[in-house]
């Protein structure tokens, strides 16, 4: 005989799980949109190092010590030559 | 009290260290406390001093000292403060390469105009009791990037500020969102960003105080005329204001009028033409004695303006 107390927890980790997934696709498109914006701050003040014009080279200099994720994504992106529609694509659900 | 800032830019070869030479060694004689700052990377100075200077200020008499900006030190010293700060902020620097990009940078365009303005920033920081502060500017290129240094930065500054502002504004919906509170470390950059903004706030304010009088020299002919009513164009777009014009080299009866006609606004003063090369501080101190009613006129119309 199962149990009430079985099925009530059982419930209950649906729910937790549920609105766990809710949130996260809730937030998707504004964390894709966050990650954009952060790549395109990363490109406009340490643009130097992949070849695109740049701020007064003095802001890129001023803030370098404090982007060190930035410049590492940035430096890796252009290596390996990443797909843009794609990861875009997958972010809006298009097969 | 914060010393005044001159400044004379102007054609190369029109004789901008040579009239700054000899404004430094006037006022100095008028007793007042006198820096004359070599901020051309030609350094003539020296040639007409017939002394070496550097960095470190020298006494040329009592009441004047002369010392010449050394770019490639600042851009040096610049560079090898990034360098120590990324040392202790990356965890994984030695991935980078970080040396080799350096190498580079210090070719980067900007990097020299910048240098000006560090060792500029430092000469007002650090000469605070002198009355008057004289800067042999570069010429003109070197010399306008120079003074839209702050200006073009702020522009640069505020828009990656809302950037960043609106990056964390998404961020905390997130946070909201995923977490129910508003949860993430304190912006750094965004902290940076405000300080920078600030410091080139007061560099701005410091170009359009009274305190900064531009003086443009040229002579008189075609070219430095072209080239002196397009120096006044660049800095009064960014609300610098040029206090007078320095009529360099001028022969005996020669006429300024078109000159005067055109720079209305300012003060014009004509330097006569010397018979010698004034190379050396006797030969300046007679030029000075021969042409004293130049000179007086000059603190006159300074007296004046302080006045207003």
């Amino acid at each position: 005989m199962i149990s009430f107390q079985s099925i009530k927890d059982k419930i209950i980790s649906l729910f937790k799980d549920t609105d766990a997934i809710m949130r996260g696709k809730a937030v998707e498109t504004i964390e894709y949109e966050a990650r954009e914006l952060d790549n395109i701050f990363g490109i406009l003040v340490l643009g130097a190092f992949i070849g695109i014009p740049s701020p007064p080279i003095q802001i890129t200099m001023e803030l370098l010590p404090l982007m060190e994720k930035e410049l590492h994504i940035m430096l890796d992106k252009v290596l390996t030559a990443h797909d843009p529609l794609g990861d875009l694509f997958s972010v809006l659900g298009i097969d | 009290m914060n010393p005044e800032l001159m400044f004379f830019i102007g054609k190369g070869g029109v004789g901008k260290s040579t009239s700054s030479a000899l404004t430094s060694v006037y006022f100095s004689q008028t007793a007042r406390k006198t820096l004359l700052v070599s901020m051309d990377p030609a350094h003539n100075q020296r040639d007409i001093f017939e002394r070496n200077f550097s960095e470190k200020p020298q006494n040329v008499s009592d009441m004047l000292t002369v010392k010449e900006v050394d770019t490639d030190f600042w851009i040096e010293k610049y560079l090898k403060e990034t360098q120590r700060q990324i040392k202790s902020t990356y965890r994984y620097e030695s991935a980078f390469n970080l040396q080799n990009h350096f190498n580079v940078l210090q070719f980067s365009p900007g990097l020299e105009e910048y240098a000006l303005l560090l060792a500029f920033e430092d000469i007002i920081n650090t000469f605070k009791n002198h009355d008057v502060i004289i800067f042999d500017m570069a010429p003109t290129a070197l010399s306008l990037r120079f003074f839209y240094l702050p200006f073009i930065t702020l522009i640069w500054l505020e828009e990656l500020l809302k950037l960043r502002e609106a990056i964390y504004a998404k961020k905390e919906i997130i946070s909201k969102i995923k977490i129910g509170k508003i949860e993430f470390e304190q912006d750094k950059i965004k902290e940076k960003l405000k300080n920078l903004i600030d410091n080139y706030e007061s560099l701005r304010k410091c170009f359009l105080s009274d305190a900064t009088r531009i003086n443009m020299v040229m002579n008189n002919d075609p070219l430095s005329f072209s080239e002196t009513f397009r120096i006044r164009e660049k800095l009064t777009a960014i609300g610098i204001k040029i206090e007078k014009v320095v009529i360099n080299k001028l022969k005996s009866g020669e006429n300024v009028e078109s000159v005067v006609k055109e720079f209305k606004g300012q003060k014009i003063i004509k330097f006569p033409l010397s018979s010698k090369s004034i190379i050396g501080l006797s030969m300046i101190k007679t030029y000075i004695e021969n042409n004293r009613n130049v000179f007086d006129d000059w603190l006159g119309s300074q007296q004046e303006t302080a006045g207003e």
